[in-house]
């Protein structure tokens, strides 16, 4: 067993200063505590979900200072200060992001769970110079996440069309 | 039948709930005073516990009870009766006893605060065991066959002496590795108890079933009962019928007057939530020189856990894929120290149909033939295990415009003969198939005042499209618009509804909707007609209903809701019911399909991919053309998994899992996703149901991993009858 958690230092809690989906929030959480289930179990955002706890499944993926993690890999006490993305803070106004509005038009997924991860990946991937704009890129940098319905062909379609909004977006803004 | 809805492309309904994080899955409820807990697995696979050290578990923070079977309420059995609808998959309780079967079974479940002290404290419990020697390990680790299950038998002909006398045959053993299902949310289970009432909130495929197994093992009279389900993280079989987590969890919540919350962690679903079980599939085909078939005997082997007899038919496939005179199957079942099997997508017949296309494959080569024409020539037109017709067969077109598509006349059938740089192309195909269910389904349908109409079933939407496909059905029928029908599903309370499982909800939902809409729309006739109503007086057979209005020979037109409020009434309902019928004794319902494949190996670096999948399918209609289609192209993905990843392994020396995670146990992702292309054929099957359709759910994953194991052996010359043909089993000599 791990002394920590027999310990009785095991129950005291610390307190965490977030900024999620814009908002402050501070939260009172054993040191213990993963940014996933913090997330969960104390702001009640439960659009983010668990697959695996381990980082393997990508369904847990949220933008923390605009990186795409995963939640279940980090600590929320090592989030001190930050800004945390979630899907909840992904529509903005009342109008879905792009990437949705894509995948519910190339109904990019099936029963719906790994979705918000799929999404979060799309977001910060669309938004990152480092990975290239073809099919086979994408592929590879969306391998973080798993989609056991399979719906990968429809993933990669909305996908690019979202990259097709957001470009054509940035155009009309500059 | 002309439609407006059904068969158009839809959005899905409840698209917006999951893009969002609105969608209420089982994992996202949290209420009052709510618990946690936390099952602690066996560490061991065969033996008996013989102590736990709870003392110092109980006195770490935040803990509220620790249950095992020193202290865990009686309960009862389900009787696990599919008849009656309480089938469960573990029929032995929790903590029932102290014997060990399997790596993983629950020996206590610790309930605790926060979410954090119940996994903390359930690492922490040491337990002690007495191992026995001799732990039985997977089927394919031993050379035992089990015990014979003449249930599971067949025969029609003489196929022993039919084989003796072919001029040509094979005789080949082929092997799937047990799978894990591995749906994204892990199972889960929200209890409580409210008075004397149980409400439970369950991640599971089939509301109706759990809601009166709950019923019998609390001994409940089945109104105290609900079972929730709104949203599944997706099932593939495993959340077909309820585990013991459940159970455990609802007692604890019963002993604690407390609402628990068990989510599994995903080692935990892995070993005791379910797999497909490791079959042995001995194939003997004969045929003429012709290629026509003369005899085909099939026997399998398949195991299962020593708590449950759960049998994965794996021979059926070979009775009435193809036309011949000559048949037997038979089946024997092996117990071994693994986690209960359970059904998984397209349960036997894909295991089957994989044994049987690569024998199919196989013969075509010791004929020298094209594998194609070899199909072509054996071709079914009616079942040959019921002698009834197909009621709608498109197989051909499914085999000429696939193999039109794929280019399937330029493959060079030589071994290794086409070549691309580096690469050899291997070009493979197989016969998809799988049988087409329906069940006694019930449904409401409310048009309300405010103009909106909800239509509610107790099935469930596991990410099909069931919420859609409904809608669509109310759409279709009352020309209200999308927007303005509200689907109810997962919830046991409402009129029961099919499990959603075998790709029967479709077929056995809609129908029973489409009756409810015809009920409500009759009792709105009834009020229309009424004294002081707009058609007083009239006929109301004489009313039609169209567009959201009532209107009357004469032209006069009234909309539903106005009509409503006019007679100050919030709604009228109706209720539906469906049932297969006298259909089922003149024709036999299937679908099927076909798949190519093309896979790529590059022996320098000893790189394999599946490239490109070309597909036909005939699901009859699909209803909604969007939904099915991802189905089967879902399929496909998973049948690529099976094809070269995915295997359970457990350590044959003392029969525990060892790849118990989502990077050990290898499923496809997105870097391995081929060219795909599927046809989904649009021949409505009104002979089956008033709307046509067979369903689709697990069709489009039989018939793949046989197709890529030809094509493998066509690009290799490598013959790999054990599935997942991994890359080490092409680089042995």
């Amino acid at each position: 067993m791990e002394p920590s958690e027999t310990s009785a230092q095991a129950d005291e809690t610390v307190t965490v200063n977030l900024f999620v989906n814009g908002e402050p929030r501070q939260l009172q959480v054993t040191s213990n505590v993963v940014l996933l289930d913090a997330l969960r179990d104390e702001l009640h955002l439960t659009g983010t979900k668990k697959g695996c706890d381990h980082g393997q499944c990508g369904a847990c993926t949220v933008h923390v200072e605009g990186k795409a993690i995963n939640s279940c890999l980090r600590l929320a006490v090592m989030c001190e200060g930050q800004h945390i993305t979630t899907v909840e803070g992904l529509a903005r106004n009342g109008e879905l992001h792009p990437v949705q509005r894509a995948f519910l038009d190339h109904d990019a997924y099936q029963c719906g769970y790994c979705t918000p991860g799929q999404m979060m990946s799309a977001a910060a991937l669309l938004e990152d110079d480092r990975i290239a704009a073809d099919d086979a890129s994408v592929r590879e940098a969306m391998s973080g996440n798993i989609c056991r319905c399979g719906a990968y062909k429809n993933i990669l379609e909305a996908v690019q069309d979202a990259r097709q909004v957001m470009v054509s977006g940035t155009e009309g803004r500059s | 039948m002309d439609t407006q809805v059904i068969g158009h492309r839809t959005p899905r309904v409840d698209g917006e709930n999951k893009l969002t994080g609105r969608a209420d899955y089982t994992t996202d409820w949290y209420v009052d005073n709510m618990l946690h807990g936390y099952p602690v697995p066996a560490s061991i696979s065969h033996g008996t516990l013989e102590a736990l050290d709870i003392e110092p578990v109980l006195a770490m923070p935040g803990v509220v009870a620790v249950y095992h079977h020193g202290n865990f309420p009686k309960l009862y059995r389900s009787p696990s009766s599919q008849a009656h609808q309480d089938q469960v998959s573990e029929v032995r309780l929790p903590f029932e006893d102290e014997r060990i079967h399997y790596d993983g079974q629950y020996v206590a479940m610790v309930v605790a605060e926060r979410y954090e002290q119940a996994r903390a404290a359930a690492h922490a419990l040491q337990a002690r065991y007495h191992q026995d020697s001799g732990a039985r390990p997977g089927l394919l680790e031993t050379r035992e066959d089990g015990r014979p299950l003449e249930s599971e038998g067949g025969l029609r002909g003489d196929p022993d002496s039919a084989y003796e006398r072919a001029p040509v045959k094979i005789d080949h053993v082929y092997a799937i590795a047990p799978e894990s299902h591995m749906q994204m949310e892990m199972h889960a289970t929200l209890a409580q108890w409210r008075d004397d009432r149980l409400i439970v909130h369950e991640s599971t495929q089939g509301v109706v079933y759990q809601h009166k197994a709950m019923a019998r093992i609390f001994d409940m009279p089945e109104e105290k009962v609900e079972v929730i389900s709104h949203y599944i993280g997706s099932g593939f079989g495993n959340k077909l019928f309820m585990w013991p987590h459940a159970v455990a969890t609802a007692a604890a919540a019963r002993e604690l007057g407390r609402p628990v919350k068990t989510v599994l962690s995903r080692q935990q679903d892995m070993a005791s939530g379910g797999n497909r079980p490791a079959s042995r599939q001995r194939l003997r085909l004969a045929a003429d020189e012709q290629g026509r078939l003369l005899s085909m005997r099939h026997d399998s082997t398949t195991e299962t856990s020593f708590v449950h007899p759960y049998v994965d038919s794996v021979g059926t496939p070979t009775l009435n894929l193809y036309a011949c005179d000559n048949a037997a199957i038979s089946h024997h079942l092996l117990e071994v120290n693994h986690g209960t099997p359970c059904p998984m997508r397209a349960p036997g017949e894909v295991s089957g149909i994989y044994a049987l296309e690569c024998a199919m494959d196989e013969l075509a080569i010791a004929l020298d033939m094209d594998p194609l024409e070899l199909r072509r020539r054996n071709y079914s037109y009616e079942d040959p295990t019921k002698g009834l017709p197909w009621s709608s067969k498109h197989l051909d077109t499914c085999y000429d415009s696939a193999a039109r598509r794929f280019g399937w006349e330029r493959r060079d059938p030589r071994v290794g003969s086409m070549r691309e740089g580096d690469e050899i192309l291997g070009w493979g195909m197989a016969t998809s198939s799988w049988t087409a269910g329906r069940q006694p389904c019930m449904a409401r349908v409310e048009l309300r005042a405010d103009g909106t109409v909800m239509a509610a079933c107790g099935t469930q939407d596991i990410g099909t499209g069931t919420y859609t496909v409904v809608a669509q059905t109310v759409a279709e029928l009352t020309g209200v618009p999308l927007d303005r029908v509200e689907v109810r599903l997962g919830e046991s309370s409402l009129p029961a509804g099919p499990l959603s499982g075998g790709s029967m909800a479709t077929a056995t939902t809609l129908p029973a909707v489409a009756a409810a809409v015809r009920a409500a729309i009759d009792e709105l006739k009834e009020v229309a007609t009424d004294e002081d109503a707009p058609f007083t007086g009239a006929d109301p057979d004489g009313l039609a209903f169209r567009d959201g209005a009532l209107a009357d020979e004469q032209g006069k037109r009234v909309a539903f809701d106005d009509l409503l409020s006019g007679q100050k009434l919030g709604s009228v309902s109706g209720d539906g019911q469906a049932a297969p019928g006298d259909e089922q004794n003149q024709y036999s319902f299937r679908s099927f399909g076909a798949h190519f494949v093309e896979v790529r190996w590059d022996p320098g670096i000893s790189r394999l991919c599946v490239s490109r999948v070309v597909s036909s399918i005939d699901i009859g209609r699909a209803v909604n053309p969007v939904t099915a289609r991802n189905q089967v192209e879902g399929a496909i993905v998973m049948g690529i998994g099976m094809g070269l990843f995915e295997k359970l392994d457990y350590d044959p020396r003392d029969a525990r899992l060892i790849n118990n995670n989502y990077s050990d146990y290898i499923v496809t992702s997105h870097a391995d996703m081929p060219e795909i292309d599927v046809e989904l054929l649009d021949n409505p099957d009104y002979a089956f149901n008033e709307f046509g359709a067979r369903g689709v759910g697990e069709i489009g994953l039989t018939g793949i991993a046989p197709a890529i194991a030809n094509a493998i052996y066509h690009a290799t010359g490598k013959r790999i009858r054990d599935l997942p043909i991994t890359i080490e089993k092409l680089m042995e000599p």
